[in-house]
């Protein structure tokens, strides 16, 4: 469990809290979709939860961040690590080996996990990214897609409870992005993890995450399960925040009151909302 | 990009001999080519350094730095030639005497820079990086940050080039003219896009640092690594026969 008291931040070049006056609280097995213009503070907050705030970046911390327990100012950084996986954008910047498996092992030999233990985990966590055919392949050979999931991947051996992902589709195609959050979503259904993604693509957020949590100049604007959050979708356009179309559509339909129902997540759900106003 | 020194994948004895032995080896051919004084010998170490490329399935590309190299031969060549006067003369040209000598030394130092260089080259071609920076960690106690430090250099350097790529493309079809015979005016196109260079990849190594920070690079120590490499009998005969090579090329000097 992610717990932020009275958390404000403000890097020690800034004029303004990067975060401000944060009171939240993410739960086991959440999957949760951080979305928000730039500069709302959303990778400072991916920053505070794995303690690169204030370890890493320094600058004014008020309040308190606990993760599982632990105290983000006292614990080190691999302390937290040892708890909550992270997943960056840049994906060419993150990789440290020139093959697959190296690049799982790499975090395993780092957190002494047993020898005996090592091959099990490899095995698995290629397993459950589905690129267990890729183990023994060069890096450079895989396309944005598949060394996406090969940083997943290093991240799932080393077992962390919390998955925390910055941008994982930014450099990716549509199909890939899909690939990546039914990844995500099939993971915090089977095993329980615990998602916490920052996204541009609303629509695809949506689709798989079970709450949503919007941000704006550094103070949270909205954060619940992702159908009420987008009931207030109009606090969100007022932002400039992109919200998915079909829920624009339904704001539309309803404003002439050609439906009742709530607004649709799914695609299944739009058609219904269309068959509705049609009638 | 594949660059010529990278990893070229393979199951030769030439990949599953162990990094240190391909190392010493290359090294050992280096200084047996610097040690010899007979022409035989250097081309023998030639034909040697191919037929190991060829053991190693790595022929074509070691062909490709042979012709990557041939321009910088023939210059050293030349200027050998007109630098070193000693010797019998050939003949003679406004004042500059070409000796046998002279031409005698120029192919020796070509054919030595050509034994010296494929060897560590090609090394790099049959080792993982990764397999080399454990084994020197492991055995040799080289600070694990130091190998961290070269591997990682060497596997950005092929990002930045895709960046720079990117960001001269950018420029191009904005109509900046990087065609330009001028080699003077093409570096004065080139030079201020080290700039957005410089920015992008400050912030790629700093996006690593954390990254690798967080994945417990501090608690590394010199006995993390998974997979150690053990000296098999293969590994010692390589360096019997890098030892014999250094012999023959002392004794025949002699001769």
């Amino acid at each position: 469990m992610i717990e932020m008291k009275d958390f404000s931040f403000r890097y020690a070049s800034g004029k303004r809290n990067a975060l401000n006056n944060l009171n939240l609280t993410i739960e086991d097995g959440d999957f949760v979709g951080i979305i928000g213009n730039s500069g709302a503070g959303k990778t400072t907050l991916t920053y505070a939860i794995n303690g690169i705030v204030p370890h890493h970046y320094k600058g004014d911390f008020y309040g308190a961040v606990t993760v599982n327990g632990l105290d983000t100012v006292d614990s080190s950084p691999e302390q937290i690590a040892a708890h909550v996986g992270s997943v960056f954008q840049d994906v060419d910047a993150q990789m440290v080996a020139s093959m697959v498996e190296d690049e799982l092992l790499f975090g395993l030999e780092n957190f002494s996990v047993p020898r005996e233990e090592i091959e099990g985990r490899v095995a698995e966590a290629l397993e459950q990214t589905g690129i267990s055919a890729l183990r023994h392949r060069d890096l450079d050979t895989l396309s944005g897609g598949q060394k996406q999931k090969v940083a997943i991947a290093a991240i799932l051996a080393l077992r962390p409870r919390i998955i925390l992902l910055d941008e994982p589709t930014g450099e990716l195609d549509p199909q890939s992005s899909e690939q990546i959050y039914s990844l995500l979503a099939r993971l915090n259904r089977e095993h329980g993890t615990t998602i916490i993604a920052v996204e541009q693509k609303i629509g695809l957020l949506c689709r798989y995450v079970k709450k949503l949590l919007v941000l704006e100049k550094g103070e949270v604007m909205l954060h619940g399960p992702v159908r009420e959050v987008l009931e207030s979708s109009g606090r969100m356009e007022e932002s400039g925040i992109h919200v998915p179309r079909i829920v624009s559509l339904h704001k539309e339909l309803s404003g002439l009151g050609l439906v009742h129902s709530s607004a649709p997540v799914s695609m299944d759900e739009a058609e219904t909302m269309v068959r509705e106003a049609l009638q | 990009m594949k660059g010529v020194l990278n990893y070229i994948p393979g199951q030769t004895v030439l990949h599953r001999l162990d990094p240190r032995t391909k190392l010493i080896l290359s090294l050992m051919i280096c200084v047996a080519s610097f040690l010899s004084g007979r022409v035989s010998f250097l081309i023998g170490l030639l034909a040697l350094n191919l037929l190991l490329g060829a053991a190693g399935h790595v022929l074509p590309q070691v062909l490709r730095i042979l012709k990557g190299m041939a321009k910088a031969c023939a210059v050293m060549f030349i200027l050998q030639v007109l630098f070193i006067q000693q010797g019998n003369p050939y003949f003679e040209v406004i004042g500059i005497r070409i000796t046998d000598f002279g031409v005698r030394t120029a192919y020796m130092v070509v054919l030595r820079l050509l034994d010296a260089t494929i060897p560590l080259s090609l090394m790099l071609m049959v080792t993982r990086l990764t397999d080399l920076s454990n084994a020197l960690v492991v055995h040799w106690h080289l600070p694990y940050q130091y190998a961290f430090t070269i591997t990682t250099a060497l596997h950005f350097i092929p990002v930045f080039f895709s960046d720079m790529q990117v960001i001269s493309e950018a420029q191009l079809a904005r109509g900046v003219d990087f065609d330009t015979r001028n080699p003077f005016r093409r570096f004065a196109l080139m030079a201020p896009l080290s700039v957005p260079l410089l920015v992008s990849s400050v912030k790629k190594t700093e996006q690593a640092a954390i990254a690798v920070e967080l994945r417990g690079f501090n608690l590394r120590t010199r006995t993390s690594a998974y997979k150690v490499t053990r000296m098999a009998g293969a590994d010692w005969a390589a360096l019997a026969l890098g030892a014999a090579l250094i012999a023959l090329s002392v004794l025949m000097n002699t001769l």
